[in-house]
Order: structure tokens, then sequence, then C-alpha cells
């Protein structure tokens, strides 16, 4: 019942965002192609934005990866915390204590500055 | 039985959605009187007023966008507003969903949060919208780990990663005393997953707009009031977790889980306010040299304490 009501809830708000943008523009004509360039502060576009960019930031989110993979232990761990005691605290503490190297790594080899 | 567990939690949801994202307009333009910035008009007619102009305005597109995720990723936006909120206990047995594992829910609907805002800025195929895109993107993954140490840290007294649990077991002491690192971090994210204020770098002035320069009439409607309601999804989440959710006296529930959201989105408009707008690369490393330490501490603080 739960999860009926989550789904009644996700299509609802899913439909009226989608209904809000559709009912009023379906009648109006698209704007005439001089009007659709792209705002660029002035310049106009001679290629599409997709093209290929390199994303400066990348070695960060390699880091982010090895933290959301240890999310996924931390998630059953924070329920046996209370019952398990110091032991939970020790296993977690280390674990937590090794990614921390990387990130101070990752801070020294400059990963955070990316310009 | 259908009234209890499915019709009324839905229209709940639903209607504090919609008033909520009223009152957030309403309440950042009384802010913003109060600190002395020039206005046009009512605050309490202003957001109507400028909603019923983009409601009527002609919709402006750009050459060759990605029509289907352009007009997806506002929808999309709201619906994940909406998913969270979902989550939120208004009392002991009024909430929507009040699965075993809530916390993890609400921690993917800020994953997928990240998801549908590069998606808006992705699709609509100009340089300024999608520079938005790629800078929230570096935003979203340095934020996303202080929330999910934030929010394990109020799991551990609970031993239960179930919103009700959390709440239930704020009966004695509100966790925003018991882990007083918490709610200050998690303010933080909630202004990162609206890019609200100091961290507004997706749809920012420096870039005509960002993500939603290229969007306006209906589509830009939909963006605003998403916007709004994820910020109201964010307020109840924070109240439920940190400021005892339903729990008080002499009134009941539901209205205290109210008062306690105002308070937390005054505090997060005010804080929008007041605080100027930080530069990207800064964001990152504040995140993770900064924040993300004090998450740490604020973990062990909250083991410690619940031990």
């Amino acid at each position: 019942m739960e999860l009926l009501t989550l789904l009644v809830i996700l299509l609802l708000s899913l439909g009226a965002g989608l209904a809000v943008q559709w009912w009023p523009m379906r009648r109006q004509p698209l704007p005439s192609y001089p009007q659709r360039a792209p705002f660029l502060g002035g310049g106009l576009p001679d290629t599409h934005a997709w093209s290929r960019y390199h994303v400066r930031y990348y070695p960060m989110t390699l880091l982010l990866i090895a933290f959301e993979m240890e999310m996924m232990f931390m998630y059953p761990w924070a329920v046996v915390y209370v019952e398990k005691g110091m032991m939970a605290v020790m296993e977690m503490g280390m674990f937590l204590a090794i990614l921390s190297v990387g990130i101070v790594y990752a801070w020294r080899e400059g990963v955070f500055h990316w310009q | 039985m259908i009234w209890r567990e499915l019709i009324l939690p839905v229209i709940v949801v639903l209607a504090a959605l919609g008033i909520g994202a009223y009152v957030v307009a309403v309440l950042d333009r009384l802010i913003a009187g109060t600190l002395g910035m020039p206005q046009t008009g009512s605050a309490w007619q202003a957001p109507l007023a400028r909603g019923a102009w983009l409601l009527t305005q002609t919709a402006n597109a750009t050459e060759a966008p990605d029509w289907r995720a352009w007009r997806l990723a506002p929808a999309l936006y709201l619906a994940l507003a909406a998913t969270g909120l979902a989550v939120v206990p208004w009392s002991e047995t009024l909430v929507a969903t009040d699965l075993a594992t809530s916390v993890v829910l609400w921690g993917s609907v800020e994953a997928l949060a990240t998801v549908v805002i590069f998606l808006h800025g992705w699709s609509a195929n100009a340089l300024f919208a999608l520079i938005g895109a790629y800078r929230y993107v570096a935003l979203g993954l340095s934020y996303i780990l202080v929330s999910m140490f934030v929010l394990i840290g109020v799991a551990l007294p609970a031993e239960s990663l179930q919103f009700t649990q959390v709440v239930v077991s704020q009966a004695e002491l509100w966790n925003v005393i018991r882990q007083p690192l918490g709610l200050p971090l998690l303010l933080i994210v909630g202004l990162g997953m609206t890019f609200w204020g100091p961290l507004n770098l997706a749809d920012s002035a420096d870039l005509a707009g960002g993500t939603a320069s290229e969007v306006s009439g209906p589509p830009r409607l939909v963006w605003d009031l998403a916007r709004a309601a994820m910020l109201v999804a964010f307020s109840g989440v924070a109240a439920s977790a940190f400021l005892g959710g339903w729990l008080g006296p002499w009134l009941p529930g539901p209205l205290w889980l109210v008062l306690k959201m105002l308070a937390v989105l005054a505090m997060l408009l005010l804080l929008g306010r007041l605080l100027p707008r930080l530069p990207p690369e800064r964001c990152v490393i504040l995140m993770w040299v900064v924040l993300l330490p004090l998450a740490f501490v604020d973990l062990v603080w909250a083991g410690a304490a619940a031990l």
C-alpha cells in the first residue's frame, strides 16, 4: 500500500508538471528561427552546444565513486550499530580512515582545483 | 482503509507541495523586503501574478533542443520533490510512504535531482545552459556525501532507516541538540539541492540564468515551482530528522511539523538572501575539505551519543 501511494503521488505530480506545460502551449506556434538562436551574449552559434567537452573535475567524480560504494555498506551498518557497539565503531572507523587518506591525497594532487 | 492509507496521504502531500511552494515565494519576498531590498507590488500577490504571467506567456525555444528531455526535466524535478515529501511523517499514523528504508529513498531523490538538473541544462542545446548543468554536477556530487553522512547520523540512535522511527527516537531530546553539527550541514545541502542563494551554480545570473536561461513561459513556471517544491520537501525532511517532526506538546502533530518546516524554510531563505554566491571550484574544495570532515565528526559525535 505504501508503494502504491508513492506511485500515485509520483504519477500525479509528473502528470501535473507535464500538463501545465502542454495545455497552455498546445496552440502556440513555435517562434521564428532568428528568435530561436541560443543566447550567447551577442554572438551567434555555429555549432551545437553538445560538442566534446573536457570536464575538468572528472578525477573528483572518481573519488566520489569510492565513497558511494562505502555508503552501500553504511546503510545496513547504521541499523545494527547500537546492537554491535564498539565492534561496529572500529570497523567503520578503519574503513573511513582509509578513504580519508584518499581525500587528502586527492587534495594534494589538486583534484578539487580544476581551472 | 483506502481513504486513510491512499487518498488522504496523497491529498496531504500534493496540497502541502502546492501551498508550500506559494509560501516559499511569499516568505522569500517578505524576507527581501525586511532586508530593505527594492520590491514592487504586494508580497502576497506578486508570486501569483508572476505565475499567471508565465502561464500565458509565449514560450521561447532554441534551434535544436532535445524536446522530450527539455519538457520532461521540470516535471521530473517536481515529481522528485513530491517523492521526497511523501516519506515525511505528518503524525504517527499519517505517512504517505512509511518504508523501512525511507532514508535511503530520500538519498536516491537527492542523487536523481542531480541527474534531472543536468538534463534540464543539457537538453536546451545552448552553451550557457550546458555550463550551468556541468557546474551543478560538480556541486551535486560534492554535497551528496555530506548529506548522506548526516542522515546516517540520525539513523544511528533510531536503529532504523525509517523516518517515523527517526522521529520517535527524538522523544526525549531532539537531534538538533544531540548532534549539533548535523542541522547546519544539512541546511547547506538543502541550499545545494535547490541551487538556492549562495549555492546557485546552475541558474546563476553570471550565466544569464544558467540551465533556465532559454526557458520561458509554462516550462519556466513548472521549473520555478519545482524548485520551491523541492525546498518544501527538504524542509520536511530536515524537520523530521533534526527538529522532532510531529513531536510537541498541546498542538496536534501535523501542525507541529508545519511550524517546524516553516522555521527551516525561513532559515534557508534568510541564508539565501544574506550569503554571497560562491564560485564553483571553491564550492567543491569547501565541500570535500571542510564540510565532509565535519560530517565525519558529526557521525562520530552521533555514534558516541548513541552508544
